[in-house]
């Protein structure tokens, strides 16, 4: 967990995507065919533009009147600039497609053919090797120790522990049981599991998710294809602009270069947001892949960045999940040590989170067993999560040392409660659990328990209760821990407008302690399943775009109905296909990870969209002036004071250069910070909008200052 | 050069529309939303028994088609019953000047042209029409018509705000809109004109017999305070002169120029105020009022800038700065009135008055400038809004791709019915009749034309020489054209929001002042930009030929 409270969204993990450089440049080349082309309106209409300014440059004759044949080589500049205009915008297209395709085949590379055991026989006597190509849905298959499960397919039986962390990158195992999807490409590390093929070959929940990512026939998202629109409206506008001059520049003769009214054209086309718009949305689902996150469909990432309200579960989004211990409380006449020694030894061979952490806690505060500093190192016997248990032998006698760090290896390993096998009888009858339960069970209760202990839980911590030899020795104070750097995203969220709203099937009291912690306002607590359901509708009913994360079957229902649907690759096959959106390293915190995504790649959309349509005014002030010939008078409006050929071969250059320069933009994205929306707005507008008016002028004198320089032409 | 008179003269005429259009909003929006105030049992019972005669159902909730559809059909049959009275004025009652029938083109033109509120006018009133045409076809035409814009102004706001199940019914908001607010509005206006000496009759013109020995000079009098009052009111323009409020007869003093100014400012910037009430936010209204103004203001400053001498064709009773302020306030407010003759102005100030007709909303014409105003808001809410991270939201609704596309044909319609005919009049040589060359002169006074007929401006350099079968139709039907296009695509917006999901927040406050300051520039760059090329080759290119004054 990153306690950074900013956001890093573009987390590459992956290898260093290796793009190929030939391959993407002939890919690029490849997209200069109008046939490819035409569904980039900007771009065909450019490359339209490059024949017949090629035609002028060949024979001026064929287009008369509005060229002269002295001006060939000028032509021949504009043309070449024309048809780099449009390959740089082929060529971002073939690095984002290249980079996603690098994305999609390290997604792959964890779906190699791999040899599976098909189960024959009902008696799981006899097998049969094949590879997982053979599988069909419905196989039985054995997977033992050490395997790797060759395909998604369901438990039905034994236990065994599972390494997915290829899949999801996390690296703790998991254990899985009968009825758990395991899914392919995972590694069994203990014991064998008998499991029941989910899918075929071709469809599973991986492949097919990997197609999505790489399918070249996405469909435009409702921004994308707004913009689309908007540009085709821009286009025709400008053509019906151009075709008007060009008809008044021949009835009223008043010395049009076609070569320049042209350029003036390009220039004035949204050439750059024509360029970039699909290179944005792919580089948009790139990110989304590198973190591990499959979209089903692009609407969903925009309805992210629209997200108001944040549905976080407690367990697992906010806090551990588990309960740790914190302090010991000593009752009536009971020292702390006491309290510590029994709960260590109570706990020791208990494999909850809450044991553990109270063997840490007692260990750190110094209140191990006497007995323990005697007993011989243990010699752990490996856990099999088929029994459930493990067990400890011990060896010669010396300094007992618990490992340093403790928990990581008491983490896997457990040792048996008693330290000493050989003696039966001596057994210390220690138990704790809850209050109420232990009070009932005990000889002698202290004065006033039952009022500690209300004193005691009140700001949410769940309280135990331990005793030993039937008399109360203490309470054990536990709290389920909040994950670090949670609390800064949480107010990330909140500056940006977006409400987050906790939901737990925790008491009242931890609910309200907990959300006070990370500050937020708004939470549900004694949750039932389906109440994230009716949470998402009542939040939709009043207006807000909701975004939740879910794992189970039962929020399969809330998954479907919200706006962005998050299922963990973790979780059951009905709640993957009820989500729009599947996280494949099963981290609930990544929602608010997902927020941001979306709004940045909503972002990048309107900022290059602005910058394209601010850059038209210098456009206009550059070429206008020089574009009459017969008018020389207009020169007063010509502020860069250009001479026609600079002028206009250096705003198309500018034109054309500026398309690479922004394709870092386009595939990482805008930067931007958590704030509120108005402020993001404003930078947005001061960076694109006014940096948009005045950059070009800069760009274009800096152009026709080194074209002059340079004599080039 | 802009004097402090002259900024005086703007910040109060300005201010005291504001102060006067910001309460009387408040009785617009009682008019329509139907609420119940105490002038019903005025008006009540006067609308009952229209709409009784009409057989019109008032309590019909319509959606956009059906409401296009009855604005659509009741402004043809008012331009064709117009186009009637003109055709066939000789031998219609009320003309006891025995004026001839108008010739087709011209009637044509004349119908189109005010039922369409722009009030272009290729003939001279004075010597051309009968009183019964003048109220019957031009009168008339100039309460519905701006009844019409009234009535488009709140169905758009209706969809657009979205509190309603659809955009209301026309029939009820164009009764409403000429029985509670143009009649009285108008009635008060004319009687307080005629207080200024502007003359009422219907008494045939007198006959003026001057000092001078057997020498007489008829007084072309007539019922002219009233179309004055509704020629302004209504953002219409078309006087009853061809020399329109330059006549001292319509415009005798000071006094009548600010008062007919401030009139023709009213309406406009009281349905801005309106949206704003309608929305239940008054800073969303705020935003259209600064924005509109802020245009407004930076129109009058450019005209502003050269020293504009006296020179024929200007009216030396209100001097040089009130001429030119007359003229930028007519071309934004887009009503197309003048006090002088746009050839005697310099080139600034006729790209200060262009630029008012290509924005359409700097606040323009009555109910249409807002209407346009909305258009370019949704236009920049989409553009600039994705850049505070979510899909654009205009209260509350999500502005979605065929909102784009509406809007952006919306848009494109500007450019295209201009100057698709410019293109056309020079190709065929049709300036030449109009005795016209091609130089920026000649360019920039068909430009102009067309750009007016498309803004349902109405001012024009041609006057009556361009009533030629050409100009007459072209105008005419890009007059219509830069009218209803519009209104239907706008409608059609409406209509397709008013049902639409509202959402609670929205990222990009269109409440903002740093939203109006973004809007304003994105108007600026979306709609002058456009014609750049073209204003270069027309005034831009005059003023640097050096013109100082006259075209």
């Amino acid at each position: 967990m990153d306690s950074e409270p900013q956001f890093s969204i573009t987390r590459i993990k992956n290898p260093r995507p290796k793009l190929y450089k030939i391959t993407i440049l002939k890919d690029s080349i490849r997209r200069l065919s109008p046939k490819m082309l035409y569904k980039n309106a900007v771009m065909f209409i450019v490359e339209i533009c490059f024949l017949i300014v090629a035609v002028m440059a060949i024979d001026p004759s064929l287009i008369p009147k509005v060229s002269s044949p002295g001006e060939r080589t000028f032509y021949l500049e504009v043309a070449i600039v024309l048809i780099l205009t449009v390959w740089f915008s082929t060529l971002s297209d073939s690095i984002a497609e290249a980079q996603i395709k690098n994305t999609a085949s390290t997604l792959r590379r964890i779906e190699k053919e791999v040899p599976a055991r098909k189960v024959l026989s009902e008696d799981r006597r006899e097998f049969a090797n094949v590879t997982s190509k053979q599988l069909k849905k419905g196989d039985l298959l054995l997977v033992r120790k050490g395997e790797v499960v060759p395909i998604d397919c369901e438990v039905i039986e034994g236990i065994a522990m599972v390494d997915e962390s290829l899949l999801t990158g996390e690296s703790a195992n998991v254990r899985k049981s009968s009825g758990d999807t395991v899914l392919g490409g995972s590694v069994i590390t203990t014991d064998s599991i008998v499991a029941r093929v989910s899918v075929n070959p071709s469809e599973t929940f991986l492949n097919k998710l990997i197609k999505l990512v790489e399918s070249s026939s996405r469909p435009k998202t409702p921004n994308e294809l707004a913009i689309a629109i908007l540009l085709v409206g821009f286009t025709a506008i400008f053509t019906i602009i151009i075709i008007s001059i060009l008809a008044l520049g021949v009835i009223l003769d008043l010395g049009l270069d076609l070569s320049v009214l042209i350029a003036l054209y390009v220039s004035l086309l949204p050439t750059t947001i024509g360029a970039l718009l699909p290179a944005i949305g792919i580089s948009g689902i790139n990110r989304m892949s590198q973190n591990r996150i499959i979209i089903k469909s692009g609407k969903a990432i925009e309805a992210a960045g629209d997200t108001d309200s944040l549905l976080l579960d407690k367990t697992g989004t906010i806090t551990r999940g588990s309960r740790t211990a914190i302090e010991f409380i000593p009752l009536g006449k009971h020292t702390k040590k006491d309290v510590g020694e029994a709960a260590f030894m109570s706990s020791w061979d208990d494999e909850t989170p809450e044991g553990k952490s109270m063997v840490e806690l007692a260990y750190r505060e110094g209140l191990v067993p006497h007995e323990f500093a005697i007993i011989g190192r243990v010699k752990f016997e490996e856990f099999s999560a088929s029994t459930r248990k493990s067990g400890a032998s011990l060896e010669e006698p010396s300094d007992f040392i618990l490992p340093k760090g403790g928990r990581d290896l008491l983490q896997r390993k457990r040792i048996r409660r008693k330290y000493d096998p050989d003696s039966n009888e001596d057994v210390i009858d220690i138990i704790k659990g809850a209050p109420d339960a232990i009070k009932q069970i005990v000889t002698s209760v202290p004065l006033n328990y039952d009022s500690i202990v209300d004193e005691a839980a009140r700001n949410g911590d769940t309280i135990m209760t331990i005793a030993e030899g039937g008399e109360i020795l203490g309470l054990i104070r536990l709290r389920d821990e909040v994950k670090p750097g949670v609390k800064s995203r949480i107010s990330s969220v909140k500056n940006m407008g977006i409400k987050p709203v906790m939901i737990t099937g925790d008491q009242e009291a931890t609910a309200s302690s907990i959300s006070r912690e990370v500050g937020i306002d708004e939470y549900v607590s004694r949750a039932k399943p389906e109440t994230k359901y009716d949470l998402v509708k009542k939040e939709q009913a009043r207006g807000r775009i909701v975004a939740m994360i879910g794992d189970g079957t039962n929020d399969a229902p809330a998954l479907a109905a919200s706006d962005v649907g998050i299922a963990m690759a973790s979780g059951t096959e009905p709640a993957k296909e009820a989500a729009n959106m599947v996280d494949l390293e099963s981290n609930p915190a990544k929602i608010i990870d997902v927020v941001m995504m979306g709004k940045q790649i909503l972002m990048t959309r309107g900022a290059v969209t602005t910058f394209s349509i601010a850059n038209d005014v210098a456009k206009y002030f550059v070429i206008v002036p020089v574009m009459f010939a017969a008018l020389p008078v207009l020169s007063g409006l010509n502020i860069l004071h250009l001479s026609p050929h600079i002028a206009v071969i250096s705003a198309l250059i500018f034109n054309a250069i500026i398309i690479p320069a922004l394709i870092p933009l386009a595939l990482r994205g805008t930067a931007f910070r958590p704030q509120s929306a108005m402020r993001i707005f404003l930078k947005n507008v001061l960076v694109y909008g006014i940096g948009g008016v005045l950059l070009p002028f800069a760009g274009i004198a800096a152009i026709a200052f080194l074209i002059a320089h340079l004599a080039v032409i | 050069m802009i004097t402090p008179g002259d900024v005086f003269v703007i910040l109060v005429t300005s201010g005291s529309v504001l102060l006067i259009a910001w309460f009387f909003s408040r009785y617009l929006l009682a008019v329509f939303s139907n609420k119940r105030t105490r002038l019903d049992r005025v008006f009540g019972p006067v609308e009952t028994v229209i709409y009784r005669i009409a057989g019109v159902n008032p309590y019909e909730e319509m959606g956009w088609k059906s409401y296009l559809k009855a604005l659509l059909y009741l402004n043809a049959f008012e331009a064709i019953i117009a186009f009637l009275i003109l055709m066939f004025q000789g031998s219609l009652p009320l003309n006891p000047m025995h004026f001839p029938d108008v010739s087709w083109s011209l009637s044509f033109n004349t119908a189109l042209s005010f039922s369409s509120n722009t009030n272009l006018q290729h003939y001279n009133g004075g010597s051309t029409l009968s009183y019964l045409s003048q109220m019957a076809s031009i009168q008339f035409l100039q309460f519905t018509s701006a009844a019409t814009g009234l009535c488009v102004a709140v169905a758009v706001f209706r969809g657009i705000i979205g509190k309603t199940r659809g955009l209301g019914n026309f029939y009820v908001d164009y009764t409403r809109s000429i029985v509670r607010v143009l009649i009285p509005l108008s009635g008060i206006a004319a009687l307080i004109l005629v207080f200024l000496s502007v003359p009422q009759s219907l008494n045939g013109y007198a006959i003026l017999h001057t000092l001078q020995a057997g020498a007489s000079e008829v007084v072309k009098v007539g019922p002219i305070a009233s179309l004055d009052a509704i020629m302004q009111l209504g953002t219409n323009g078309g006087g009853y002169f061809g020399t329109n409020a330059a006549n001292p007869l319509a415009n005798p003093n000071q006094v009548t120029n600010l008062f007919l100014l401030g009139l023709m400012m009213l309406l406009p910037t009281s349905v801005l105020f309106l949206f704003g009430r309608m929305a239940g936010s008054m800073k969303e209204g705020r935003t259209l009022i600064i924005a509109s103004y802020s245009l407004y203001f930076i129109d009058i400053a450019i005209a502003l800038i050269p020293v504009t001498q006296i020179a024929a064709g200007m009216e030396v009773r209100f001097g040089s700065a009130s001429s030119v302020i007359w003229t930028v306030t007519s071309t934004s407010f887009t009503t197309g009135s003048m006090n002088g003759n746009l050839s005697a102005y310099d080139p600034l100030v006729i790209l200060a008055a262009m630029f008012g007709m290509i924005i359409q909303a700097t606040p323009g014409g009555i109910g249409v400038g807002a209407m346009y105003m909305l258009m370019y808001v949704i236009m920049a809410v989409f553009i600039v809004g994705l850049m505070a991270g979510r899909t654009p939201e205009y209260l509350g609704t999500k502005i979605n791709a065929s909102d784009v596309r509406l809007a952006v044909i919306a848009f494109l319609s500007h450019p295209i019915i201009i100057l698709v005919p410019t293109v056309i009049a020079f190709a065929i040589g049709a300036q030449r009749a109009a005795g016209l060359g091609t130089g920026p002169i000649g360019f920039t006074e068909v430009f102009y034309e067309f750009t007016s007929a498309a803004a349902n401006n109405g001012s024009d350099f041609l006057g009556s020489s361009g009533n030629t079968v050409f100009f007459n139709v072209s105008t005419g039907i890009v007059m219509w054209l830069g009218r209803f296009v519009p209104i239907a695509i706008m409608l059609a917006i409406a209509g397709n929001m008013v049902q639409r999901k509202r959402y609670a927040s929205e990222a990009l406050r269109t409440d903002s002042l740093t939203f109006t300051a973004v809007l304003i520039v994105a108007i600026f760059i979306l709609a002058v930009l456009t014609f750049f090329p073209f204003l270069t080759l027309g005034p831009i290119l005059s003023y640097l030929e050096g013109f100082k004054n006259g075209f």
